[in-house]
């Protein structure tokens, strides 16, 4: 099939069912009708315009930054492990979100941006220190960005623990950004993560042949004419930048990145000028899927998505393992 | 590569530059003591409508006194039936248990997981009443919704409490109920005061609020309601001089050798005869004595009207020849 135009057809219909459901069902019909100004009610109107839409973007967009940054992630560490958080922008990003809960910020614009901006800031210093505890003279090899990732991550992690400990009422808070769901800001947390996703994602796309090289080993990559520190360092980049912002915005939410970059090479094979977009489009299908049931499932009240995301990708990415073993993906 | 790195971190401090000074206030429940109320709302009865500023600093305005409430804590809830508000209010938190009319209200769905604004929007509430359990990101969702929301404040003192019931009164058009009840809870307390005045010692407690590792179990410190209300009952909250909701270990307790432990976990099923039970715990006085009370914690959690209630269910277990 098709790989692109079967992407965008899965692509429409979970973005027509994440704008259908919830406590009132819209039909497409009157999505449509809504979406072009004929609203039939004016609950409809704003439930439509004022929370499903912006959710449902946000929702895509995050999904985007996930599959795009978790294929990226996996060809430059050549390891099918690898997810957006491997080197530790979910513990930054958690310990950043947390000491930022742990202030009363005044009723503002600023002030309700400062959970966000402080887990985006948080998550960025965090890859920066990884990145250069994991130098070595000119290069960084994989594996140490990876043991570093390990040792930050669980430095951050004891730290936004105690930080918890420590707080009187803010706990309830954190463990909910922690788990993961579209935490609300309307249209300003899609403007803020917007520049940042198009210009990460953009380089993603652009670099998915730089990826391919990298396949065979960063000699045989420098060999074929690719300045492979660069890339790395661009890839590194971008996928963090990406990650930094989506997570900033909606907690932590895993598998995502993990699983749609692997069902995507089962499907459509392993060339990262396809992967990476494939990924992309495939994150925000899985995500929003994922948003419709975290909203249905014990409604009216809504699980935290990034456990529906658990609870749906562990087995399967214990399907995944069973496969490859078998198959040799890896 | 050291000039990019250079780049790369000026663009994140500048990034981090961007925010302007932001107002931080410290987390108001540890920090504050037992200091006079907390910013007291301005209102204004404006020729066209009522304008408010509620708890957030937020201008809220209602074109008359609300009649479909939408309540997002327990606590609202109980001020709002109180006042005899009852019939106003269409919608409640899931956890809004008291009293026994509230149950029969549309739930919500829980203040501590996302709010079914959906749901929230299609019961087209007037006004959505807040509390400080609800997050500043909630009241923005339900603000960018087009629904008017009130944050209210929790109280500090008791007399935060009056002034939080008086603006739920004109908030509703119940001035009059209000005041009635604000006199009369008025009037309990004094009466309390009254018979604990002339005491000249305090009776030691150890409040459990949670002893799910019985090792160190959670308590209140200064600048919760349980301190004060047990204080304000006669006694003597042996973990006074910590902050927030500390764990006190076992040896403390000993050490301090409480005349009553009151049992804020009895709903959760904690019984007297299981803490008698626990190793250690059976030198204390307090369970030689007979002296560990199981208790009603809603009575003294919930920022509402109860709050009262609570007061004299203490005053009635440290001193019961006292107050009958």
């Amino acid at each position: 099939m098709r790989p692109y135009l079967s992407s965008f057809i899965f692509l429409l219909v979970a973005l027509t069912l994440s704008l259908a459901i919830g406590a009132v069902f819209i039909p497409p019909a009157e999505i449509l009708r809504a979406l072009t100004g004929n609203p039939a009610t004016d609950v409809i109107k704003t439930i439509l315009w004022d929370i499903r839409l912006p959710r449902t973007v946000l929702v895509a967009l995050t999904g985007m930054a996930l599959g795009g940054s978790g294929a990226a992630y996996q060809g430059l560490f050549r390891n099918p492990l690898a997810d957006p958080y491997l080197i530790g922008i979910a513990s930054g990003a958690g310990l950043g979100a947390v000491t930022a809960m742990s202030i009363r910020w005044s009723y503002s614009f600023w002030g309700l941006m400062a959970v966000p901006l402080s887990a985006f800031a948080g998550a960025l210093l965090t890859v920066i220190l990884v990145y250069f505890l994991a130098r070595v003279g000119q290069t960084t090899p994989v594996t140490n960005l990876i043991l570093a990732g390990v040792a930050v991550s669980s430095f951050a992690s004891a730290l936004m623990s105690f930080l918890m400990l420590r707080s009187d009422g803010e706990l309830r808070r954190a463990m909910s950004w922690l788990m993961g769901g579209a935490i609300q800001l309307g249209w300003m947390s899609v403007l803020a993560m917007l520049p940042y996703l198009i210009l990460g994602l953009g380089t993603l796309i652009v670099y998915g042949h730089a990826l391919n090289l990298m396949q065979f080993g960063d000699e045989q990559a420098q060999q074929l004419g690719l300045n492979v520190q660069r890339a790395k360092q661009i890839i590194l980049i971008a996928s963090s930048l990406t990650t930094a912002a989506a997570v900033a915005f909606t907690g932590i939410i895993g598998f995502i990145g993990l699983i749609v970059p692997h069902i995507m090479r089962l499907w459509f094979g392993g060339d990262y000028r396809r992967l990476i977009p494939l990924s992309i489009l495939g994150g925000s299908t899985a995500l929003l899927f994922s948003d419709v049931v975290a909203r249905v499932v014990i409604a009216p009240q809504e699980l935290p998505v990034g456990i529906v995301t658990a609870l749906a990708g562990a087995p399967f990415f214990l399907w995944i393992l069973r496969r490859s073993k078998t198959q040799g993906l890896w | 590569m050291f000039r990019k790195t250079l780049v790369l971190t000026l663009l994140i401090a500048l990034l981090a530059a961007c925010a302007p000074a932001v107002q931080t206030t410290p987390v108001v429940d540890s920090a504050s003591t037992e200091a006079p109320a907390t910013e007291a709302p301005a209102t204004e009865a404006a020729a066209e409508g009522l304008t408010f500023t509620d708890g957030l600093g937020r201008e809220v305005t209602l074109a008359a006194p609300a009649q479909r409430i939408v309540s997002l804590a327990p606590s609202n809830t109980e001020l709002l039936f109180a006042i005899g508000a009852g019939e106003q209010v269409v919608g409640r938190d899931e956890l809004s248990d008291y009293p026994e009319e509230a149950k029969a209200v549309e739930s919500i769905g829980s203040a501590f997981q996302n709010l079914n604004v959906e749901m929230i929007i299609s019961l087209q509430p007037d006004l959505v009443l807040a509390a400080e359990i609800n997050t500043p990101e909630q009241v923005k969702q339900l603000e960018d919704a087009g629904l008017t929301v009130y944050y209210l404040n929790n109280p500090t003192t008791l007399e935060g409490l009056y002034e939080n019931l008086e603006i739920v009164a004109q908030l509703t058009g119940r001035e009059a109920e209000a005041a009635e009840l604000v006199e009369s809870l008025k009037a309990r307390v004094a009466a309390v005061d009254e018979k604990i005045a002339p005491l000249s010692s305090r009776i030691s407690v150890f409040y459990q609020i949670d002893s799910t590792d019985p090792a160190k179990p959670y308590t209140a410190g200064k600048g919760t309601f349980i301190n004060l209300l047990i204080e304000r009952a006669g006694g003597y909250n042996i973990a006074s001089e910590l902050d927030g909701y500390p764990q006190l270990s076992v040896e403390e307790i000993v050490a301090a050798d409480p005349a009553f432990i009151i049992l804020g976990d009895s709903m959760w099923g904690m019984t007297p005869e299981q803490v008698a039970a626990r190793p250690g715990w059976e030198n204390l006085s307090a369970v030689k004595n007979g002296n560990v009370m199981p208790f009603d914690d809603n009575l003294v959690s919930r920022p509402g009207p109860r709050l009262v209630d609570g007061l004299e269910a203490l005053a009635k277990l440290l001193r019961p020849e006292l107050f009958k």
